[in-house]
This record gives structure tokens, sequence and C-alpha cells, in this order.
């Protein structure tokens, strides 16, 4: 059992870091390299070993400064923005646009990703069907690899989806680290509330006219992957709402808050991983006897996870995604990884270990192969 | 009680580091079995249903698909029919369809493939419009809007 002294630190020797760190390196190398490095293709056995050394470094560096969110960051951010990258130039490969056809939605050639799940529930239990023109089992972005890694994810981590797996997350969770203070400090944490009216509103209005009305209508992402060809008055309409809520939710809000505004106040899967936070077995839990009751994690946390009353009851909501940024924060350790069913203050260096090890291959496997084709496509350029 | 919540909540994060480690290399079979799942099909609002009728024609083959009524609980009044063209297309198109197979044609549509322009001539109550006309990587696709009758209704 951990103690749960002041000075108790999460900090680990080189050698023991690189100990724990063993594992990973181990596990990344068989994913990256596929277990036999291919040197025939230069240019891609280099972006393949610096996807490699990046994830390796930030993991290591997470065990050897005891910090999390700041390297979890760094990767979080680079998987966002070279999925963009890796979707964007597949699309441009393929039709040379990044806006999608009627003929693409007619030949179900439309790239899936997990945001569209909420809306799939209904139809499938009633149609026996899918409501979105992807391809079940393709080799770029199926439906069926999409829904089997959201559905693990969202059983081991919860919540922690949105901080570890999501795609999208790393775009707001940059924003919101633009600006070292806060421009607009009071926001009613009320908001963050909205997402399960979006899931409500979406999964209804999918479900009533079988089309996914999210993706359709509302989704800010579409500004950075694929929207539809602006052909009408309609589809003007539909880019302009994806391009305003990109700007508001994503880049605007996110810098004057220094919260993830897109995350917390829009994201329908959000809401369900959220309902999925009292699965998991990994948590974040307040040690009491610790605690200062500084705050200083509740102005910290970017979804409004955390509050006052919470902190002075030892409760941290199930809004929490394990980012880690409130665990970075706190000067006593007193805010630390746990396990359900495991007393506060207790096995804090072990629950760490584990959560850090599981969220992070998570993590790191699921973003290495757009980081590779980012990379590749960046040596390209360059030579 | 309590040493059984800590042993229960540890056995649960193992078991969850199994899974995690088991999900990548695994991926392509699970994937494949939950596509095999009944529910895990495209719907035919996006396929454009089933190909009822497919006519070889001189360059190229016409495909006549199912009329598309899919609602969330029943069929709806309003839907669409599919004509696929696949292979060379000529420049003009000109096809008269009876896509209910009652031997009386419901349509006919003339599809200009440079410049897109179609146009519909409907011999029945229940064709309304066209929906979509659209070049495809298999040729030409057309949709066509259609109703249901009073008597297909009840």
């Amino acid at each position: 059992m951990d103690n749960t002294l002041p000075g108790f630190s999460l900090r680990k020797s080189f050698g023991k870091s690189l100990l724990y760190s063993l594992p990973m390196i181990l596990i990344t190398f068989v994913f990256i390299s596929g277990g036999r490095p291919d040197f025939s293709d230069p240019l891609s056995a280099i972006a393949s070993l610096a996807t490699f050394m990046l994830v390796n470094v930030l993991y290591f560096l997470m065990h050897y400064t005891g910090k999390t969110d700041r390297f979890r960051a760094v990767l979080f951010i680079i998987f966002a923005l070279s999925l963009s990258f890796t979707l964007i130039s597949n699309m441009v490969e393929t039709r040379n646009s990044m806006s999608f056809s009627q003929a693409d939605i007619l030949e179900c050639k439309i790239p899936f990703c997990h945001l569209v799940i909420p809306m799939m529930i209904i139809p499938a239990a009633f149609t026996k069907s899918i409501i979105f023109p992807g391809t079940i089992l393709g080799s770029f972005a199926g439906i069926a690899s999409m829904v089997v890694l959201w559905l693990v994810a969202t059983l081991v981590l919860g919540r922690g989806f949105c901080s570890w797996g999501c795609f999208y997350g790393g775009w707001d969770d940059g924003f919101s680290r633009l600006r070292k203070k806060p421009l607009l400090k009071k926001i009613n944490d009320i908001w963050k509330w909205m997402p399960f009216a979006v899931l409500l509103m979406v999964s209804l209005t999918a479900a009533l006219s079988l089309v996914p009305t999210y993706c359709d209508w509302i989704c800010p992402f579409k500004a950075v992957t694929e929207f539809e060809e602006v052909t009408s008055v309609e589809s003007a309409v539909k880019a302009g709402v994806f391009i305003s809520l990109f700007a508001g939710l994503v880049v605007v809000l996110p810098v004057m808050t220094r919260k993830r505004t897109q995350c917390s106040f829009l994201c329908p899967l959000g809401a369900i991983n959220t309902l999925s936070n009292k699965i998991t077995p990994f948590t974040v839990k307040i040690d009491k006897a610790s605690c200062t009751e500084c705050f200083k994690c509740v102005a910290a946390c970017p979804l409004f996870a955390l509050n006052q009353e919470g902190i002075k009851s030892g409760k941290v909501s199930v809004f929490c995604s394990k980012c880690g940024k409130c665990l970075d924060v706190c000067p006593n350790n007193a805010i630390h990884y746990g396990i359900k069913g495991v007393p506060s203050g207790t096995m804090k260096k072990f629950s760490r270990n584990l959560i850090l090890f599981v969220s992070f291959l998570f993590m790191a496997v699921f973003a290495s192969g757009s980081i590779i084709i980012t990379v590749r496509g960046l040596l390209d350029l360059i030579f | 009680m309590k040493k059984i919540k800590i042993f229960a909540g540890i056995a649960w994060a193992f078991i969850c580091l199994i899974i995690i480690l088991a999900l990548f290399p695994g991926l392509g079979s699970f994937s494949g079995s939950l596509a095999k799942l009944p529910f895990m099909k495209i719907n035919p609002n996006y396929t454009g249903g089933e190909v009822e009728q497919s006519l070889i024609m001189d360059n190229c083959t016409l495909d006549i698909r199912r009329p598309v009524f899919d609602g969330l609980f029943r069929e709806r009044e309003k839907g669409f029919v599919q004509i696929d063209w696949r292979g060379n297309i000529p420049e003009e198109i000109n096809d008269t369809i009876d896509y209910d197979s009652d031997g009386s044609n419901d349509f006919s549509v003339r599809i200009n493939s440079k410049s897109s322009e179609t146009q519909l001539q409907a011999f029945s109550d229940k064709v309304r419009d066209v929906g979509i006309s659209t070049p495809t990587s298999y040729g030409w696709a057309v949709r066509v809007n259609v109703v249901k009758t009073n008597s297909e209704i009840r």
C-alpha cells in the first residue's frame, strides 16, 4: 500500500522508468513493425521508427516525470492532426477532393467514424440494418472494426475513450491549451448535460428519418475530414453549420475557456461514454487525507467533471475522462488514478501503472497507423 | 466485504488489461464475427435495394432494383426505385422501365451522360420525379421517386 504523506511522489528513476516502459516498447514494436521490420522502403521505415520512438519516449516520460496529461496530450493532439491528414489524403487520392459526391453515397464509400454509433442503435434494432453509407468490413474505416474498437475501449476505459481513444478530441484539447489563462472563467457547468439532450435528439431524428442526422447536419469535425459536395442551398447551409460549429466549439471557446467545449457541450458519443464510466474498473479518486482543497484540479479539469462540492466530499463525477490534467496540477498527489473497490489513497502507484499501460497502449496502437502515414506523407513532401 | 471489493476491482482491472492486449491482434476476427450478425448490413436507403431485374444491353447492363419504401417500423408511402447502368455508357441513355414487373411500363428516362441532363416521362401515377442522377464508378445511377398506390398502402 502507498503512503499518503506529503512529499509522496510518482516520479521514478531512469532505470525504473525504462523497466516500466519495456512492455510498451515490445508491444508497440510488434504492432508497428508487424514483428518484422521492413527496410525495403527507407521512407516508410523512417516513418515507422519515428512513430515508435515518439510513443515510447512519451510513455517513458510519463513514468520518469510522474506527469500524465502533459505527455498524453502530445500524442492525443498528434493523433487528431494525423487522422485528419490521413483521412483527407485518402479522399484526395481516391476522389481528388475533400468532399464526397452523391455517387460516393450511392456506392457506400463514406468512411465510418465512431460518432455515428449513437444514431445506429435504434434503427439497427428495428430495421436490422445500419443507416450509414459505408462498408461493413472495409479496409479503411469499416463499420465493424470501428464498432469493435469503440465498444472495447468504452467498456475498458469508460469516458477515458474521450481522452485516450477519440481521434477528434485532440482538436479542442489542443486549442484549449493555447492560452495560459482563460479569458472566460465563469461557465455554468449545467451545460455539461447538453450532450445528453443532443444524444436524445439525434437518436430520435436518425431513427425517424433513417439518416445519421448528427453527421448530416451538426458534426463540427466535417470541417477537417470530409463533407458533402456543395451543390445546393441545403448542402451550403450544412457546410456553414459544420464550419461555424468547428470555429465556435473547437477553436474559439476552447481558446477562451481552456475547456474542451465541443466534448463537454455537444458530443453525443461522449454522453454514452459518460454512462459507460459506471462499468470501467478504472477511475480517478480523491484522497481526503492529503487534499488541502486548493481546487486547482477544479480549474484545470477540461470537461467540468470536478467541482468544489465534489472535492469536499471526495467524489469525482462520471463526466471524468481520466485525462490526468487534475493529477498533474495537484500539489499533494491527493487526486490520483484508482481502481474501483480499492479505497482512495491506497495502491496509488499500482493503479497509475495499470491505468497508464492500458490507456496508453490503446492510444499508441490505434494512433500509430495514421501517424506513420502522416510522417511518410511529410517525408514525401521533403524528399 | 472490503477485501472482496478490492479483489473484485483488481480482477476486473486485469480482465480489462487482457481485453486490450487481445483487441488489436484479434480485431480482424472480432470484426468478422460482428459483421455476421443479422443487423450488420447497410440499409437499402443507401444501397438502393436488391437488384430485381438485370437486362443485358449492347454495351452495358441495366439493373432495376427493388423499390425502397423502408421506414423504422413499417414501409413508408414515399420511396424510390434505383436504376443502374453498368459498363460502357453511351452518350445518350434512353430506357423504358417497368420497375414493379406488372407488364406495363412505369416510366422512361433519358440521360445525356455528357451534360448530366436527365428527363423523366412518367406513365404511372406512382412515379413522381428524379431524385438523383449521377455518374458512378461502374457507369450511371438514377433514383426515381415513387409512391405507393392506395391499394398498396392498405
